[in-house]
């Protein structure tokens, strides 16, 4: 049987970009965003005149759900979902002109890492399964 | 991910600083002489925070910079004390200590909360090297 390099190469990146890998990978650089903004906003907790920032996850999700479905029927189709940062308005303002919620942030801080550890476990899980499957194939 | 470690020691160093001057405010609340020794008491300071890190303020961070209040000092009558003016009076330095210590509540728990925040950064990280060990 002739080697089919392309062929090949095909399935390897497939394997990596089906099923929940690409999504994890997303809900994952997602989430290292967030803390990022997170920890600036704990940061500049009394800084004057800072207001705090925060990553959509309702925008985040909607975006994915709806490239996700798109991928559905065409396997190629871009995985790009889109995370708008905006400043939080609905808080708050101190008279130092900054807007800081320290319960907010310690619980917002708390669930992303949570999200954050559940999606490295399921990648994990993922790859393990690859690996078993690459392994136990009869020689 | 690492970048973020970085940030908060730089909100570490802004706290300590702000603390290391209420420290200094307050055990100065009763100095009523320069280091050279004139009758000039101390001139309370403060700590003003703004975004950006010290050594490079493009980067996300906090810096802290020392001010000095100047606002005027307390007059007190003691007309034995050496430090007294013509008419008896001592000046002394205008320090609050309840607004001292309300300040030093809220670095140490600003600080707190940095160290918190560095604690699930690098459990963050660590679960994200998982992956490949």
């Amino acid at each position: 049987m002739a080697f089919d390099g392309k062929r090949v190469g095909m399935g390897i990146q497939g394997l990596m970009d089906q099923g929940t890998i690409p999504v994890l990978e997303r809900v994952l650089q997602f989430t290292a965003a967030r803390h990022r903004l997170l920890a600036e906003n704990v940061v500049n907790v009394d800084t004057p005149n800072y207001r705090q920032r925060d990553l959509s996850i309702q925008a985040f999700q909607q975006s994915l759900a709806a490239q996700l479905e798109r991928r559905r029927l065409d396997p190629h189709a871009a995985l790009n979902p889109d995370a708008p940062q905006s400043e939080l308005n609905d808080q708050l303002l101190y008279h130092d002109g900054n807007n800081r919620s320290m319960e907010r942030l310690m619980s917002d801080q708390a669930k992303n890492a949570l999200m954050h550890n559940m999606a490295v476990e399921l990648l994990r899980k993922q790859f393990q399964q690859m690996e078993l499957a690459l392994k136990d194939r009869p020689v | 991910m690492f970048d973020v470690l970085d940030m908060g020691a730089s909100g570490l160093a802004a706290q300590r600083l702000r603390m290391d001057t209420i420290a200094g405010n307050v055990l100065n609340i009763h100095t009523t002489r320069d280091a050279a020794g004139r009758a000039s008491p101390y001139q309370r300071r403060f700590v003003v925070f703004s975004p950006g890190q010290g050594s490079d303020p493009a980067r996300p961070g906090v810096q802290a910079q020392i001010k000095t209040d100047n606002s005027a000092p307390l007059k007190k009558y003691e007309p034995g004390h050496p430090d007294a003016d013509a008419s008896g009076n001592v000046l002394y330095p205008n320090i609050d200590l309840a607004v001292e210590y309300v300040n030093a509540l809220e670095a140490s728990r600003a600080y707190e909360a940095n160290v918190t925040m560095m604690d699930v950064t690098k459990a963050m990280l660590n679960a994200s090297l998982r992956l490949i060990a």
